[in-house]
């Protein structure tokens, strides 16, 4: 019992953080809280199958086709649904523009692909039991996303400045720093974690356009108790949500799991509502 | 709840006309289309439109946490959830003996007040989008329950709905009933939209912080809202259910908290008949043609991107044709300070401020500040950026508590950081950057200031009982007053996004006049103002001081300060620089080579 | 066209006229169209058995019509998807009654639609002829109108229950559903039926379809000492995921219950095509295969017109085909021989005798209208599929 809680959980723990690191990126490059995370991953998911699946696409291929519709998907997030609002006085309809965007897709991925849970396809032959690709799938894409971007952060330009425009968007914009183009740019890369973490956790959560719903809320849970912004909250928080989830499961199961998640998430965001690592507001007044 | 135009009295501008009535016109018609459908013998029709008056019941409720408080309430679903079960079970008589259908309503409305509560409660401490997502996982979670509790709620088989007895059985009865409801929830959030209430909600939404300078206390106001939401929800669950015969936990599903919703936003904010149509025609548009049906969800979300990028005042602001008669080009603000002596009362108290001081961190901001204002003075607050002179104020008004040192008014000592409690104080104030709702018309952001003056309370104002009506009406008489005080009265039904900014600082001051205020803050009203606008606002601020009261103004124009001072303070860096009359710091050395110039 | 008519009338002034005209019987001419009204669930969760049956429907409209229709007057289906949501079921109901005029209404196909829908179509008096199963949905007194032409759910556990118990003879028995209106309804009425065979229940759950993790429930099934899983549900992606975790942890207990165990969409969700070996399902006589390996005459028939109209069985069931296709004809059986006023279509069927059908042989009497006989429904082994039809299980007497 311990091993698959350890494994399942691990697994689909790795695939919220991920989604948890989708919602900061967004963040950090607009201070927007965008309703598309969710709706990424379950993309990652179904595209993923129609791909390699239907398509017969080798794995690799599929990977990338499916990064880069993640990538454009992202970008028109930010086209159609952040930049126009934020010229408005009225910061909050970014909320709006957003879900309605995100319902947008996933009404059309339901009905052009289906209600039904599609299946996923088995990417390598290799791996079995607990120690198969399902579960270390998605731990590895989450390695690879977490590295890459501190990498990026620290290291390159573009991450630097990516920062820069979060810390104090005004001076950024003083020093010349293209505001415009680095946050489409954000908005692009959010759209191909978002992807990879629906595609690494394919076989697990099935090609299943209720996925989002499902990504939005668990994604963002690590997200708000870690702190909007910090990739290492995300992290740990997700890995603690996969874990907690698959205990309660295990010990209660089902509806009350749900409920048990439900009741920590309110619990300690109305005890702390920056989140465990996050900061309190600015002046406001 | 409307004003007739024949009055008389100083002050009253004239040829000012009351358009409550254009407003009413839409209720009017909607009102007969719905008692004449009958007519129609169309049972569908008929189950068309039972559907959108029980949807719209709940709307109702829901659009003074949304439309109004701004609040990002998506998973609502929840509570016709529980009010259709509540109903549902109470009616059927498996757990317990049977109510009568009608009591079972009453405790589902009970239930629902109770859990919107619940629901609501979040919002006090968290943000916008945070607060959505709860609201999501509520919806879930009281889905699962219906589930799982299946020796109550039947699980997944469900419950029999209750079935009301004639003369509203099911048919055209029943359609009478949630018709009648419907009008009544209506007429309810109606007249809380044009009372205090709907107005402090919008200045939450919108200005909070000039909301709690005029008193308004956002947690009781906001939970109110949730508790009257709940309930309506509540009623309206009862009422779905009876509509469907029978509940299973898949009729409620997402997408009826996505309409609820969005029929919120494409009807528009802040209105009560947008959204009513905007509950009308979401839910006949999937009925026009069958293909539509699948994608209905689809479109509404189509929809509200539209209305989000596009117009964002909705529906509301398609019909708000008052707000399309083009305004006068070159106005010119004249006030009339002779209407100052209706509004004052002659009341001042000394302000004193002793050993004040304040660190944001390592920062002191102030550092040891000692500060006397005295009634009928205008005191000048001045000094070099960053010297600490808002940071004053905000310490005066409430918002910052300072680590040591005092604020006092008269002899009493002022809470530190209790903003809210400052307007009982009569203590008002304006703001660096006006802080108005621009989506309420000049009078609705005037009539702010004179919040805490009211006396009738929320469910007085539901059903626009007498005291409520007395309130409104002095309200409005004030507010009036006020506008003409500051020789804005003509533009009193425009919308504030269409004011030119120098007459948005004069909103403010109209706004803080209501308070009758013993200290006036001013924060550089004269910023953005033309040089004859600085001389008439030098004019007010004077009389207003003659009035009785003690101004304090924090100013970057030296001439008006100069010109209208008794006392002038120099700030810099935290601390007093010089303090004396205005010939006195004019010629002071430091106070020139720090500030002034040569 | 009478339709049009009716709408013109309303919304004019002469609505005024039709105050007093009261419910909505239709008064058919002699050579109007037979309109009958049709509400599948096409999309939404639970559409994979609307979206099969739909085929059939269609088809044999289709035939009916090139055949000439009944007594020269065509047929005119009238399709509202419910979308798997009660709600719009009772709005598709009120619409095809009150605008359409139908003569009668197929359906709906999902028993919380259903529930919701049947109350309000029998205050107006319209006949009703669905294939859900769930046992409340019926009943003569209250619901005069409706009939059944499938097997109650009653029948269908009772078939399961036999076999688990009495032919496979297994005593501890593990009853599962997903949260659905039908599958709580299943495990409900399944597991006294079991407790009364004697056999003891060991483990009972409804659980989410959605939750991807069924190892928890399986172990706990295990440690309790299940030796048969009873799974209730029609979502393929739920029973697909307990035939993997059985597969994944190696355990060796059949698996019997609900039909769509056997259907095309479970199959393709299987991560391995062995996992698929000792389950059982429901089906029914006339839908399998006999011990020479051929289908009754009639339904291989059936399937041959289905194979050359090109209507795809590789993703569904034969017998949802089956059951689509039934109903209509059933419908203008009645039709031909008496009339399409609800009294006569009524009166009809409340006398009907050994009805034909693909699907199973169908009779009714005032008193009784569910359609099927206990022995209509049989239990067959899924891995045998071959063209939506299944071998009968092994050791099933029949």
């Amino acid at each position: 019992m311990l091993e698959s809680i350890v494994s399942y959980g691990l697994a689909v723990g790795a695939v919220y953080a991920l989604i948890g690191i989708t919602y900061n990126v967004m963040f950090t490059a607009s201070r927007v809280f965008s309703f598309t995370a969710g709706m990424l991953g379950m993309l990652g998911g179904v595209l993923g199958a129609l791909f390699i699946d239907q398509m017969g696409l080798p794995v690799i291929v599929g990977l990338v086709a499916t990064l880069a519709c993640g990538a454009v998907i992202g970008v028109v997030t930010e086209i159609v649904t952040v930049r126009p609002v934020l010229k408005s006085l009225e910061q909050h309809l970014y909320v709006l523009s957003t879900l309605a965007f995100a319902l947008l897709v996933q009404q059309f991925t339901a009905i052009e692909w289906g209600t039904e849970a599609r299946p996923f396809p088995r990417l390598f032959k290799i791996g079995a039991g607990f120690l198969d690709q399902q579960f270390w799938l998605p731990l590895l894409a989450c390695a690879v996303t977490v590295i890459g971007l501190e990498l990026l952060y620290r290291r390159t330009l573009i991450g630097r400045a990516f920062l820069a425009i979060s810390e104090d968007n005004y001076a950024a914009r003083a020093l010349g720093l293209p505001e415009q183009w680095l946050r489409i740019a954000s908005f692009m890369l959010a759209g191909m974690i978002g992807t990879l973490a629906g595609f690494s956790g394919g076989e697990l959560l099935l090609a299943f356009f209720g996925n989002q719903s499902i990504l939005n809320f668990y994604g963002f849970v690590p997200v708000a108790l870690g702190g909007m912004g910090s990739n290492r909250g995300a992290l740990i928080g997700g890995l603690a949500l996969g874990v907690f989830q698959q205990t309660a499961n295990f010990l209660v199961g089902g509806v009350f799991a749900a409920v048990a998640v439900f009741a920590v998430f309110i619990v300690v965001l109305l005890l702390r509502p920056e989140g465990l690592a996050g900061a309190l507001g600015a002046r406001r007044v | 709840m409307t004003d007739t135009t024949a009055q008389t009295g100083n002050g009253r501008p004239k040829g000012y006309r009351s358009t409550r009535y254009e407003g009413l016109l839409p209720f009017a018609i909607l009102a007969i289309a719905g008692v004449a459908l009958p007519l129609f013998d169309d049972s569908y029709i008929g189950l068309i439109a039972t559907r959108a008056c029980i949807y719209w019941i709940l709307v109702a409720g829901l659009n003074l946490v949304v439309g109004f408080a701004g609040q990002i309430a998506i998973g609502w679903v929840a509570l016709l959830t529980l009010g259709a079960y509540t109903t549902s079970v109470l009616t059927a008589g498996a757990a317990m003996p049977a109510l009568p259908p009608y009591l079972a309503l009453l405790i589902a409305a009970v239930a629902g007040a109770a859990f919107g509560v619940i629901v609501g409660l979040p919002a006090l401490r968290l943000r916008t989008f945070y607060f959505a997502m709860t609201t999501l996982g509520f919806a879930t979670i009281v889905t699962q329950v219906a589930l799982a509790w299946k020796s109550v709620t039947g699980g997944g088989i469900g419950v029999a709905g209750p079935v009301f007895p004639s003369p509203f059985e099911p048919g055209w009865g029943f359609y009478y009933l949630c018709f009648g409801l419907a009008a009544v929830a209506t007429w309810m959030t109606a007249n809380i939209a044009a009372s205090r209430f709907g107005r402090s909600l919008v200045a939450i939404r919108d200005a909070e912080v000039a909301a709690e300078a005029s008193g308004i206390a956002k947690p009781l106001l906001l939970v109110t809202v949730f508790m009257f939401s709940g309930a309506l929800a509540g009623i309206a669950g009862g009422l779905f259910a009876s509509l469907q015969t029978y509940i299973t936990p898949d009729a409620f599903t997402f997408d009826l908290s996505i309409l609820f919703f969005i029929a919120i936003l494409i009807g528009g904010r802040g209105s009560i008949i947008g959204p009513l149509l905007g509950t009308i025609i979401l839910t006949v548009l999937p009925e026009f043609a069958a293909p539509l049906v699948a994608w209905s969800t689809f479109l509404y979300a189509a929809l509200l991107l539209a209305i989000v990028l596009a117009m964002p005042g909705g529906i509301a602001d398609l019909l708000d044709f008052k707000n399309r008669r083009p305004l006068e080009r070159h106005r010119e603000v004249v006030p009339r300070p002779e209407m100052l002596a209706h509004l004052l009362r002659g009341e001042g108290s000394i302000l004193s401020l002793a050993n004040v001081v304040l660190s944001f961190g390592g920062v002191r901001a102030i550092d040891g500040l000692d500060l006397d204002v005295r009634p009928g003075e205008v005191h000048g607050l001045i000094g070099p950026n960053g010297s600490g002179k808002t940071t004053t104020l905000n310490v005066i008004s409430g918002y910052y508590a300072p680590q040591s040192g005092s604020v006092r008014l008269g002899d009493a000592v002022l809470p530190p950081g209790a903003a809210r409690a400052r307007a009982s104080h009569r203590i008002a104030r304006t703001f660096q950057t006006p802080r108005v709702i621009g989506g309420a018309s000049v009078l609705d952001n005037v009539k702010i200031g004179g919040t805490i003056d009211g006396h009738g309370g929320f469910i007085e104002a539901m059903l626009t009982l007498p005291r409520h009506r007395r309130d409104e009406t002095a309200l409005r008489e004030r507010a009036l007053l006020a506008l003409s005080a500051v020789g804005l009265e003509s533009l009193a039904d425009v919308r504030a996004d269409r004011l030119q900014h120098s007459e948005l600082r004069f909103v403010e001051i109209a706004r803080a006049l209501m308070l009758s205020p013993s200290i006036l803050l001013l924060d550089e009203p004269a910023a953005g103002l033309s040089a004859e606008e600085i001389r008439r606002l030098g004019a007010l601020i004077k009389s207003i001081s003659r009035a009785g009261t003690s101004v304090l103004l924090v100013e970057h124009h030296a001439d008006l300060i100069f010109d209208i001072c008794d006392r002038v303070t120099v700030l810099n860096l935290g601390k007093v620089l010089a303090a004396g009359t205005p010939d006195e710091i004019r010629s002071h050395r430091e106070v020139v080579s720090a500030y002034l110039g040569a | 066209m009478s339709v049009r008519r009716r709408q013109v009338l309303t919304g004019s002034a002469a609505g005024a006229v039709t105050l007093a005209s009261g419910l909505a019987s239709p008064a058919i001419a002699a050579n109007e169209p037979i309109r009958i009204g049709y509400l599948p669930a096409l999309t939404g969760p639970s559409s994979s058995t609307g979206v099969a049956m739909n085929r059939g429907t269609l088809f044999a409209i289709e035939e009916l019509n090139a055949a000439g229709g009944i007594n020269g007057r065509k047929i005119e289906l009238i399709v509202r998807d419910t979308q798997s949501d009660p709600t719009k079921a009772v709005n598709g109901a009120a619409e095809l009654i009150h605008r359409q005029k139908v003569n009668i209404i197929s359906g709906p196909g999902n028993s919380g639609e259903s529930l919701a829908a049947t109350p309000l179509i029998a205050r107006e008096n319209i006949p009703q002829l669905h294939p859900c199963w769930v046992d409340t949905l019926i009943d003569v007194k209250k619901y005069p109108m409706a009939f059944r032409n499938a097997p109650t759910n009653t029948q269908i556990g009772a078939a399961a229950n036999h076999y688990v118990v009495d032919v496979l003879k297994r005593k501890k028995v593990a009853v599962i559903s997903d949260t659905t209106g039908y599958g709580t309804a299943s495990v409900e009425t399944y597991v006294p039926m079991l407790k009364e065979k004697g056999a003891t229940v060991v483990y009972q759950a409804n659980i989410d379809a959605a939750n991807p993790d069924l190892k928890p429930d399986m172990l706990r099934m295990r440690d309790a000492g299940a030796e048969a899983i009873m799974p209730w549900s029609v979502n393929a992606g739920f029973l697909a995921r307990i035939c993997n975790t059985r597969g994944n942890m190696g355990w060796d207990v059949p698996i019997v219950g609900q039909t769509t165990l056997g259907s095309g969409q479970t199959k393709a969700l299987l991560e391995k095509p062995e996992y698929w070996n000792k389950v059982y399902s429901n089906n029914f006589k006339n839908c399998c295969y006999g011990a020479d390996g051929k289908l009754p005459a009639q339904t291989a028939e059936f399937a041959e017109r289905i194979r050359k109209a090109k209507i795809d069985m590789a993703d569904t069931l034969l017998w949802w085909i089956a059951s689509g296709w039934d109903a209509p004809r059933m419908i203008a059986d009645a039709v031909k021989a008496t009339g399409s006023s609800p009294k006569e279509i009524t009166g009809y069927w409340n006398q009907l005798k050994g009805w034909p059908g693909v699907y199973g042989t169908v009779r009714f009497t005032p008193e009784q209208h569910n359609g099927f006989l206990d022995d209509e429904v049989v239990m067959c082994e899924v891995n045998s599929l071959r063209d939506g039809a299944f071998n009968l299980a092994p050791g099933y007497g029949s």
